[in-house]
């Protein structure tokens, strides 16, 4: 944006999410910046990461909930920090010039890239062994990797399970994907019931376990992620119903809200009003926005969050399992991992 | 407490286990001017030492077993928990008794050697007190410099004074004042000739001065944490360097100790804590910690808006101290006392509390009440949140406050306004009742000249009372939502994590 008038890292990233609609927004992220330090001249260390600081800063700026990105800048330039530092662990000599460093640096970006996009499918088939013959799983749809595990469930043959599918009651953005994993589900024999938000609670006594998927996985070992998940877990745990998490592990973020409304962006959910507004809809009155009006509250989003994109946070101790490529976590692992990444 | 459930048994027990006390009763009142034996400790060697407080222990069983002495049955608990904080003696009479293998490592081979005065006056505290907190009394708490080895150094003279009066208190605090004080120590130095100073100074140097100032206020786990760094720096020195030029790297590793283990991980932590005050809050915090004083004034010099309520609780009253720097630095303070806790919390929308310690379990271990405090405030599914830096953290783990904990000179429990106010039940004591009826004079007239000492003396004699402070409680980790550390906030199940991660450095 203005502070880097050489490359526009905001259109890159669109561009790069555009293009691929498997990428989740740290990956992109990420890809988004190795493009950057690629086009750019730069050729000392202090300017590599001050350049990255400026398009982080850009890229953070311009989305409303930057939680999830975050995971990735971040992630990154911890990652080139501690390669600069240390060009000796990249088997370069001293002598070498940093051309060699950021050339190591691109590619190595590049592979950081490729493994991203393999965790989904290593974390399906972690997790598909979760799901146990004749179960019925409720989910909450929008996230890809669940729907990749789900998929990757169905499509083994050993196991008979059914799906309830709590679809996003109003258009959110990741709406589309939801009614694809309910069809793809479907066209493999695997019977799927679609519910309201509200109809959560009265389900529940059919369901054996929850999963869902999340925007980024916090330093307790909580999560943060579509509006009425927290409502779930609370609702999975009164029942005793296991809650997991399907996350890849670059959505780790070093955050750690203490409540729902000590998350680092603003959300307009809670709105309060002694008027009757002629407008109710405009600001996205809770739930109950229909198509139309939803269309025009889109330009609200570079302030606050609208309801349909909301996110909330369930804390660690309604939460059984994090499923990541890595292997399964209890939420207290996290900050254990965060703390290996970091330190 | 629950020392009141104890049996008297032991109490005689202890008090009639000296062959040549003085009666106990009449030295209890002062027991803060003891004066301990001046044969300083370290000049016996362990051989030594365990013969001779075996023989004690035997001709203190001799004197258990005599006429009077309580049934075995009843001495036994108590007699067994005290074993546990001595070393294992050899005598015959005591392998049919539990012994416990317990024992505090903190505590366990301090050498008792002291006039068979002072060793009653303590056991006569120590016997007051009950079934479960009778292991923390293992010494009595040296009040006065008399008595300390030829070999401490001046500077730690002074500071072990410090520390039992409370002077200075709170486990950062002490252990910087032990570090400075160290530095004097090795600046006085002087490597004996055949030695080396990496071989010498730890254990015949520093011991002692170790020793006193454990003898005057059990260590805390900081400072602990803290001398066994500091003799790992020590060992690790060349001996092949030259002794000026050992000292002087030794001091400098101390200061940056202090700077990178206390001064800038209270400021991250100070940064850190303040982000998460947020205008509107009220905060409260429970006694006085340093590092939450500092977090406090910091949001508040960022101009958030915000208050705090401060609880607090006898005997020590820390938050006093706090309330009124925070109130002069500005800050909307309202002070409680622990007994109004539970309304306290419901005006409090976070929770900040300090640290003496944080255990592997995640567990908290801090001034006694601070568990009560979080586990209000967790019913009210209030943050809280803890403040710590890393050097406080220990790979111990705890699961109660009995088993390892401080016990402070009861005395302080009351204090001497309440002492007065206690003087006209005189006469409802069952043994002045009983001299009033015979002698009515005598009893008036020893009312005249109130002595608010006699209260505690009073407290010692009676059968079925007895007294009890313990310094710190443990709070159980799912009370605690985070631990701020210079290493960032952290889930109290990371404790271990964080606490491997600054020791292998």
């Amino acid at each position: 944006m203005s502070t880097n008038s050489e490359f526009d890292i905001v259109s890159s990233y669109r561009r790069i999410l555009n293009e691929d609609p498997e990428l989740t927004m740290p990956v992109a992220a990420i890809e988004a910046l190795v493009e950057a330090i690629a086009q750019s001249s730069v050729s000392t260390v202090a300017e590599t990461l001050d350049l990255l600081e400026r398009h982080t800063a850009a890229l953070k700026a311009s989305i409303a909930n930057p939680i999830s990105l975050s995971a990735g800048t971040d992630l990154f330039q911890r990652y080139l920090i501690t390669t600069l530092n240390r060009p000796a662990s990249l088997n370069l000599g001293p002598d070498d010039d940093f051309r060699a460093i950021r050339n190591h640096l691109l590619s190595n970006g590049k592979l950081f890239v490729e493994r991203a996009k393999q965790s989904r499918e290593k974390i399906a088939s972690f997790g598909k062994h979760f799901i146990r013959d004749g179960a019925t799983v409720l989910t909450n749809g929008g996230s890809r990797v669940v729907g990749a595990l789900l998929r990757r469930a169905a499509e083994s043959s050993t196991i008979r399970f059914k799906v309830i599918y709590v679809v996003p009651s109003s258009r959110s953005s990741d709406a589309n994907e939801g009614d694809q994993t309910v069809s793809d589900l479907r066209a493999h024999n695997v019977p799927v019931a679609t519910i309201s938000d509200s109809a959560v609670a009265y389900s529940l006594g059919k369901v054996d376990m929850v999963i869902v998927g999340a925007e980024g996985v916090v330093e307790n070992g909580g999560i943060i992620s579509r509006m009425g998940t927290y409502q779930m877990g609370l609702l999975a745990k009164s029942k005793g119903k296991p809650f997991y998490v399907v996350a890849e592990s670059h959505k780790f973020v070093r955050l750690y809200p203490l409540s729902q409304f000590d998350l680092p962006i603003e959300q307009k959910v809670l709105d309060f009003k002694v008027t009757d507004d002629l407008k109710v809809s405009k600001t996205g009155d809770k739930e109950s926005v229909d198509e139309g009006i939803a269309d025009m509250t889109l330009k609200h989003t570079s302030t606050g969050l609208d309801s349909q994109d909301a996110v909330d946070f369930t804390p660690p101790d309604l939460i059984s399992g994090i499923i990541t490529e890595s292997g399964v976590l209890t939420p207290s692992a996290v900050s254990e991992e965060l703390i290996k990444i970091w330190f | 407490m629950s020392d009141q459930t104890a049996e008297p048994a032991p109490a005689a027990a202890a008090t009639s286990s000296q062959p040549q006390v003085a009666p106990a009763a009449s030295t209890n009142g002062d027991a803060k001017t003891t004066k301990p034996a001046e044969d300083a400790p370290k000049k016996l060697s362990p051989a030594e030492l365990k013969k001779q407080k075996q023989a004690e222990k035997q001709a203190r069983r001799a004197q258990q077993k005599g006429p009077g002495g309580p049934p075995k049955e009843q001495g036994t608990p108590k007699d067994a928990q005290k074993q546990s904080k001595e070393p294992k003696q050899g005598a015959k009479n005591e392998q049919a008794r539990p012994m416990p293998l317990r024992r505090r490592p903190s505590q366990s081979n301090v050498p008792i050697q002291k006039e068979p005065e002072k060793k009653s006056k303590k056991e006569s505290r120590q016997a007051g007190v009950g079934l479960f907190f009778g292991h923390l009394y293992s010494q009595p708490k040296q009040q006065s410099m008399n008595g300390a080895g030829k070999d401490v150094h001046p500077a730690v003279l002074s500071l072990g004074l410090q520390y039992s009066s409370y002077a200075i208190c709170g486990s950062t605090a002490r252990m910087v004042a032990m570090l400075l004080s160290f530095k004097a120590v090795i600046e006085s130095y002087q490597t004996p000739p055949g030695t080396s100073l990496a071989r010498h100074l730890t254990n015949h140097h520093l011991s002692p001065q170790i020793e006193y100032l454990r003898s005057c206020r059990p260590l805390s786990i900081s400072m602990g944490n803290a001398i066994r760094w500091l003799k790992d720096v020590i060992i690790k020195i060349d001996p092949a360097t030259p002794e000026a030029e050992a000292k002087r790297d030794l001091l400098e590793e101390i200061d940056i100790f202090i700077r990178e283990r206390v001064t800038a991980a209270d400021r991250l932590i100070r940064d850190l804590a303040a982000t998460k005050i947020e205008p509107g809050d009220v905060v409260l915090t429970y006694a006085s910690s340093s590092i939450v004083e500092q977090a406090i004034l910091r949001a508040h010099e960022a101009g958030t808006p915000f208050s705090v309520i401060v609880v607090d609780s006898k005997p020590l009253f820390e938050g006093k101290q706090l309330a009124r720097k925070l109130a002069n630095a500005g800050v909307k303070v309202r002070y409680y006392l622990i007994t109004g806790a539970s309304h306290a919390i419901k005006d409090a929308t976070k929770v900040f509390l300090g640290a003496h310690a944080m255990m592997s379990n995640g567990r908290l271990y801090s001034r006694v009440g601070t568990a009560s405090v979080s586990m209000l405030a967790s019913a009210q599914s209030l943050p809280v949140i803890v403040l710590c830096q890393s050097v406080k953290f220990t790979e111990k783990v705890a699961l109660d406050s009995i088993v390892g904990n401080e016990v402070a000179p009861a005395e302080e429990l009351l204090s001497e306004a309440e002492r007065r106010d206690l003087l006209p039940l005189k006469s409802m004591l069952p043994s002045s009742r009983a001299a009033s009826k015979n002698d009515d004079k005598a009893a008036t007239a020893e009312e005249e000249k109130p002595d608010t000492s006699d209260v505690l003396k009073w407290i010692a004699e009676s059968k079925n009372l007895h007294h009890l402070q313990v310094l710190y409680d443990v709070t159980p980790a799912k009370y605690i939502d985070m631990v701020i550390t210079e290493y960032g906030g952290l889930p109290p199940s990371s404790v271990p994590v964080v606490h491997r991660l600054s020791t292998s450095i």
